[in-house]
């Protein structure tokens, strides 16, 4: 395994328990997600991997390193994409690419040629010479990922890469985070995005207030749910949406947001729930709905809670599959 | 050492890179401050006797240096910490100091038109000519770098909106209250007696007898009080630079 983490406990002052007890590994090769609401204690843990934050207690080796005793090591082994906006201030993406590369290591023909593969890859050609402050949100994010993943080290970690991003190039971006995993990179890629995570990584573990609530295959977490359908329906309006999901006889309860009402249930029960939405849309009640294999989002929803303390996660669901 | 030299060229590369469309402002501010302190304090002052030009022509360079290092580095870099480049620099594999220096060397070249912009005000205007001395250059690398480190630290340690008033604190103090721009016997004997512990005079004083050697030659205690402070505030600075939240 190339990244291990053991029994991870990071406690802030104010006791604050922003990790606690987190074990996972990620193999070379692999494309690893670390999902979970807003304060879950995702980007602590990122932080403490790069040797910018030390854990309370517990063992993180990279490689066999330990970025708690050598951190610049650990930097040195490892590219990070954080979440804050890139500084790009006065310089283009393809000089903040390239000079990315080079201080991580890369000569400067390999710098020149990752630039221009990466800017070509995400279709940001048209942006490549333009100075940062003039550029879109979407194009500085998508120019702070190509900047982590210029020359990646063994292990290359994105902190929400897809934030701002069109369905476009977040497709494009998706291609380049398994181009790293197939090229020998661990990637870890942090996410709050379940939809998309679901299509791009082969493990992932899901964080609730700093402690991981289930770890594995997307197809390993369905696991008991892998015989359930789930039910979507847009209701006509945020009424009649309130209505269906008391109505709805689900395996576990509706979940709305705005119009939209979503509950999973079992295959062998799918028929009646089938004419019970025909006969809402019929009524009006209803207009549209479709039947799809349980996803990972309903696992997530299941496990760490339909709603967060720091605001409601339907919002970000409902978002994630829009973009999706 | 050749990934600390690799690493402050690219990230000087990236400096200059992100501050050039505002390098002639700030090139041309610093030049109409350094002449701006000469002409200016003259007219406050209207005996210009040697000593008096003297102190006015050396201590314009020097609040060049400290404004550079102490004031326009700090809130800099304030604003870096408000706009993410500083997580950026954290993550990056380059050694703490190397960011320092690279930093430290774009403020410090950045300070050098008006300090000899200062000189030639000076000298034009009191027809002043100087006994320059070759130390006046490790002279004002050792001003820079005492400058810097300290303004560092500071903006390092403090929030942004506290840096500003700090830094602001700093240059008010160094301008107005600090043997720089005149002989510490005019300032009251507490305040001058406090100064003797305080980088500013002795900045002041290496600055001043580099440019213009006194009979008795260079006098080493001015250096070896801004090594004292110099190789402090790096200490500092360094430690509040690899600090781990």
């Amino acid at each position: 395994m190339l990244l291990t983490i053991d029994d991870l406990c990071k406690v802030y002052r104010g006791r604050v328990r922003a990790n606690d007890g987190i074990s996972l590994s990620v193999a070379a090769g692999e494309v690893f997600g670390l999902l979970g609401h807003n304060g879950a204690g995702k980007t602590t843990l990122l932080n403490q991997v790069i040797g910018l934050s030390r854990p309370t207690s517990g063992a993180i080796r990279i490689d066999g390193c330990d970025p708690v005793a050598d951190p610049d090591t650990a930097r040195r082994m490892c590219s990070l994409q954080p979440q804050a906006q890139a500084p790009l201030d006065g310089i283009t993406p393809r000089q903040a690419i390239r000079l990315m590369a080079r201080i991580r290591g890369a000569g400067r023909r390999r710098a020149r040629a990752r630039a221009d593969e990466l800017l070509a890859a995400l279709d940001l050609e048209p942006w490549a010479d333009t100075v940062g402050q003039k550029l879109s949100g979407g194009v500085r994010r998508l120019t702070a990922f190509c900047m982590a993943a210029a020359e990646p080290g063994r292990l290359v970690m994105f902190d929400e890469p897809t934030n701002d991003v069109d369905p476009v190039r977040r497709r494009l971006l998706w291609q380049q985070v398994r181009a790293l995993g197939e090229a020998g990179c661990a990637v870890v890629l942090v996410t709050h995005n379940v939809v998309e995570a679901e299509r791009a990584v082969q493990r992932l573990v899901i964080l609730d207030q700093g402690t991981v609530v289930a770890q594995g295959s997307p197809a390993e977490l369905r696991g008991e749910h892998a015989d359930r359908l789930r039910m979507e329906l847009v209701a006509a309006d945020a009424h009649a949406a309130a209505r269906l999901a008391g109505e709805a006889e689900g395996v576990e309860p509706a979940v709305v947001a705005g119009r939209r009402v979503s509950f999973p249930i079992e295959a062998s029960t799918a028929s009646p729930t089938l004419a019970w939405v025909q006969r809402h849309r019929t009524a009006g009640l209803v207009d549209e709905f479709s039947v799809t294999p349980v996803s990972l989002e309903d696992v997530y929803i299941t496990l760490v809670g339909p709603t967060e303390r720091g605001g409601p996660i339907e919002s970000e669901v409902e978002s994630a599959s829009l973009a999706a | 050492m050749r990934h600390w030299l690799r690493s402050y060229l690219l990230l000087l590369r990236w400096n200059l890179l992100r501050m050039r469309t505002f390098l002639p402002l700030l090139l041309i501010a610093q030049l109409m401050m350094s002449g701006g302190i000469v002409l200016g304090f003259s007219i406050l002052i209207p005996e210009h006797d040697r000593v008096t030009v003297l102190y006015l022509s050396t201590g314009a360079p020097t609040v060049a240096l400290i404004m550079a290092g102490m004031v326009l580095a700090p809130q800099a870099l304030s604003q870096q910490k408000l706009r993410g480049l500083f997580d950026y620099q954290r993550a990056m594999p380059v050694p703490r100091l190397a960011m320092l220096a690279a930093d430290a060397s774009v403020w410090t070249v950045l300070a050098l038109p008006g300090m000899v912009g200062a000189l030639v005000v000076a000298a034009l205007r009191f027809d002043l000519s100087y006994d320059v001395s070759p130390l006046v250059v490790p002279a004002a690398l050792l001003v820079a770098l005492v400058a810097i480190s300290i303004g560092y630290g500071i903006a390092y340690l403090a929030k942004p909106e506290v840096t500003t008033v700090l830094t602001n604190l700093v240059i008010f103090v160094a301008f107005v209250f600090a043997p720089v721009n005149y002989p510490a016997e005019r300032l009251p004997d507490w305040l001058a007696a406090t100064h003797q512990w305080l980088p500013f005079q002795y900045m002041a004083q290496a600055m001043r007898e580099t440019i213009d050697v006194p009979a008795g030659g260079v006098p080493a205690l001015p250096f070896a009080m801004l090594a004292i402070w110099g190789l402090a505030g790096l200490a500092v600075t360094a430690r509040i630079m690899t600090r781990r939240t």
